[in-house]
């Protein structure tokens, strides 16, 4: 916990890049509203949410092909605002790779240095450290068009990074690779950009992407940062229920507050009175979540409660339990205790959890 | 056993039906183009007593004939300079347009090519003349102290020209442009491109297939126009395509005729393919 806290504070305390009330309206629909993004040196900061939640225009406008409305953006101690894209020393690898067609794959990751009249041999010398980093050596001399998804993508990262920037921007990066192929990309350009102590920020709408590669998450809606933690943190106490669904599965059940004891609420569900840790008025409407794999079955808890199952799934390793609820709540377990087997639908059983584990958000409409 | 094999090679054009589809065009431009066009060139290396190269000799030989030459290529050169300078940039503008602008523009640019040379040819003439818009403009401007005429002058010529032919440099420019991915330049400019670099490096390669085709259009269009410079320059002022048209209809002399329209034709094809040649090589070391 302290480490965490301590990281979140080095980030903002020193941060390399700094993004503040960033605006952006596109006609009458506003698009980014007001974001702070605070990304430290080395930092991969994942900017996650679905689609048309502002997270590529903020990219775009850090990366300064797009012009905020209002808000600053600083990069290493300078402000880059309204600095043309050629001289902002970020580099972005786009969703398409936006590779030069008519270039060889040397070429592309030349291009940069060139642009940026460095020596002719300390050009040849980049390129081909570059190309090694991302196994493409063989490949120089091959014309993009030529290449497969995957190799294509190393060369989009490779032309990026060979110019070393300051910050790399990642859009989408993995999104039209195999499954496979991308869980190895991950893994392999996690480990390139830590190597070189890139800064990156890295936008997807991918929740299994960003858990596994970020150093912090930012879930964005609507043009706003829901949440900006570490992986760790937005699982386990995910700050908004946008948040909480968008990020991990979960169960959850809408209720209403009967009593505060302080620290924690009793709210009324469908499935009888159950505690929170949290401080609501008498009488609000919530929402409670607890993510499937802290709920026992069977099991002593704080608290029990008995529902009955409508399917389970076997998915090898565990098996996820769907309970029977009233529409709008969504009651699931994944357990890992199979020596029962595969219960009968139709089951009624006994779940619990601790308090503790237990997420409280105010109803949205 | 008619039906079409699976192929397991490379299809042989003789193999391959799809090749007779062209048929009925090929045998239309054979009987009644390439045949009597071929015909026609024949007649300058025939003379009274058998095979000869005297036609090309005298017209060779005669000072006149080299100025008919150089007007013909000067003229086809401003023309299409004049039309890439102006139509690169309009094809950018169309490519990256809205859908209702594109169209918009797309009709302005087909539509006046169903209004013909000679119609449009006598509107140039109009605007022109000394009292038109564009000498009034630049008198108003304060460019020229008087009214000028630019009717019967070669900047004339090339104006008009130039509007004649336009759609033929921006539409194939426009159909490469609009091929290219936008977000090059962006990739440019954040590998610290100036937009300058870009264009140079990234721009101006991929759509060179565009300019070379439209350059090859316009500039085969211009050096065999022949109504254009007819009404717009007039007989004092002979191109190779005049100077044809005159021995036919005129001096009916069919061997001078002949003889200019195999020098137009071999300058032209030499040209063009010479310019498609040169932008590949220039296209394929960048």
């Amino acid at each position: 916990m302290g480490s965490r806290n301590g990281a979140v504070e080095r980030a903002v305390a020193q941060s390399f890049l700094d993004v503040s009330a960033a605006e952006k309206s596109f006609g009458s629909a506003t698009v980014l509203g007001g974001v702070d993004l605070q990304v430290a040196a080395g930092e991969f900061v994942s900017l996650l949410g679905p689609s048309g939640c502002g997270k590529t225009t903020l990219l775009r406008i850090v990366a300064g092909l797009l012009a905020a409305d209002r808000g600053t953006i600083r990069l290493d101690g300078e402000d880059i605002s309204s600095k043309p894209p050629h001289r902002r020393d970020v580099g972005v690898v786009f969703q398409n790779y936006a590779l030069f067609p008519h270039l060889t794959v040397a070429e592309n990751v030349a291009f940069g240095l060139k642009a940026r009249k460095r020596a002719a041999t300390d050009i040849d010398r980049t390129v081909r450290q570059f190309l090694e980093l991302v196994h493409l050596t063989d490949f120089a001399d091959r014309s993009v068009r030529a290449l497969s998804g995957g190799q294509q993508q190393r060369v989009a990262v490779a032309r990026a990074l060979a110019v070393r920037p300051k910050l790399l921007l990642l859009d989408e990066p993995f999104s039209a690779l195999d499954r496979k192929l991308r869980e190895t990309m991950q893994i392999e350009l996690r480990r390139l950009l830590r190597e070189l102590g890139t800064t990156a920020v890295f936008v997807t709408h991918d929740q299994d992407e960003a858990l596994t590669m970020s150093d912090r998450i930012a879930v964005m809606y609507r043009g706003a940062i829901e949440h900006l933690a570490t992986p760790e943190e937005i699982y386990r106490r995910p700050a908004t229920a946008f948040a909480l669904e968008f990020v991990g599965l979960s169960s959850r059940l809408a209720g209403t507050v009967v009593a505060n004891e302080g620290s924690t609420v009793t709210v009324e569900t469908a499935f009888g009175p159950l505690r929170a840790p949290g401080n609501f008025v008498t009488g609000a409407s919530v929402l409670l979540a607890v993510r499937p794999e802290r709920i026992r079955v069977n099991a002593p808890g704080d608290y029990a409660l008995v529902a009955r199952l409508r399917d389970a799934v076997f998915q090898g390793s565990k098996i996820q339990l769907h309970f029977e609820t009233d529409g709008r709540d969504q009651l699931m377990v994944e357990t890992a205790d199979l020596t029962d087997g595969v219960p009968a639908p139709g089951t009624e059983m006994k779940l619990g959890w601790a308090v503790p584990d237990t997420l409280i958000y105010p109803a949205t409409a | 056993m008619t039906a079409p094999a699976v192929h397991t090679t490379a299809p042989s054009p003789w193999r391959d039906p799809v090749i007779l589809l062209a048929l009925p065009a090929v045998i239309y431009l054979l009987v009644v183009y390439a045949y009597p066009l071929l015909w026609l060139l024949m007649k300058s290396f025939i003379g009274p007593a058998g095979p000869t190269l005297q036609p090309y000799i005298s017209f060779m030989s005669d000072p006149f004939n080299w100025r008919v030459v150089g007007n013909t290529l000067r003229v086809a050169a401003w023309v299409t300079l004049f039309c890439f300078l102006i139509g690169y940039p309009a094809a950018f503008a169309l490519a990256r347009a809205g859908a209702l602008v594109q169209i918009v523009m797309l009709v302005s640019i087909i539509l006046p090519l169903s209004i013909g040379a000679v119609v449009k040819a006598f509107a140039w003439q109009i605007v022109l003349r000394r009292d038109g818009v564009v000498s009034q403009l630049l008198v108003g401007l304060g460019v020229w102290d008087d009214p000028q005429r630019l009717l019967f002058t070669e900047t004339g010529l090339v104006l008009g020209a130039a509007n004649i032919f336009l759609p033929f440099m921006i539409l194939p420019i426009y159909s490469v442009v609009k091929l290219i991915d936008p977000r090059l330049s962006e990739a440019g400019a954040t590998l610290g491109a100036t937009p300058f670099y870009s264009f140079a490096h990234v721009t101006l390669p991929l759509t060179l297939p565009g300019i070379v085709s439209g350059v090859a259009f316009v500039f085969s269009m211009s050096v065999s126009m022949f109504v254009i410079p007819s009404l717009l320059i007039g007989d004092r002022f002979q191109t190779l395509a005049t100077l044809t048209g005159r021995s036919f209809l005129l001096m009916r002399n069919e061997q001078l005729g002949s003889t200019t329209a195999v020098i137009l034709l071999t300058l032209a094809v030499a040209i063009v393919v010479g310019s498609t040649w040169l932008a590949r090589r220039l296209g394929g070391s960048t």
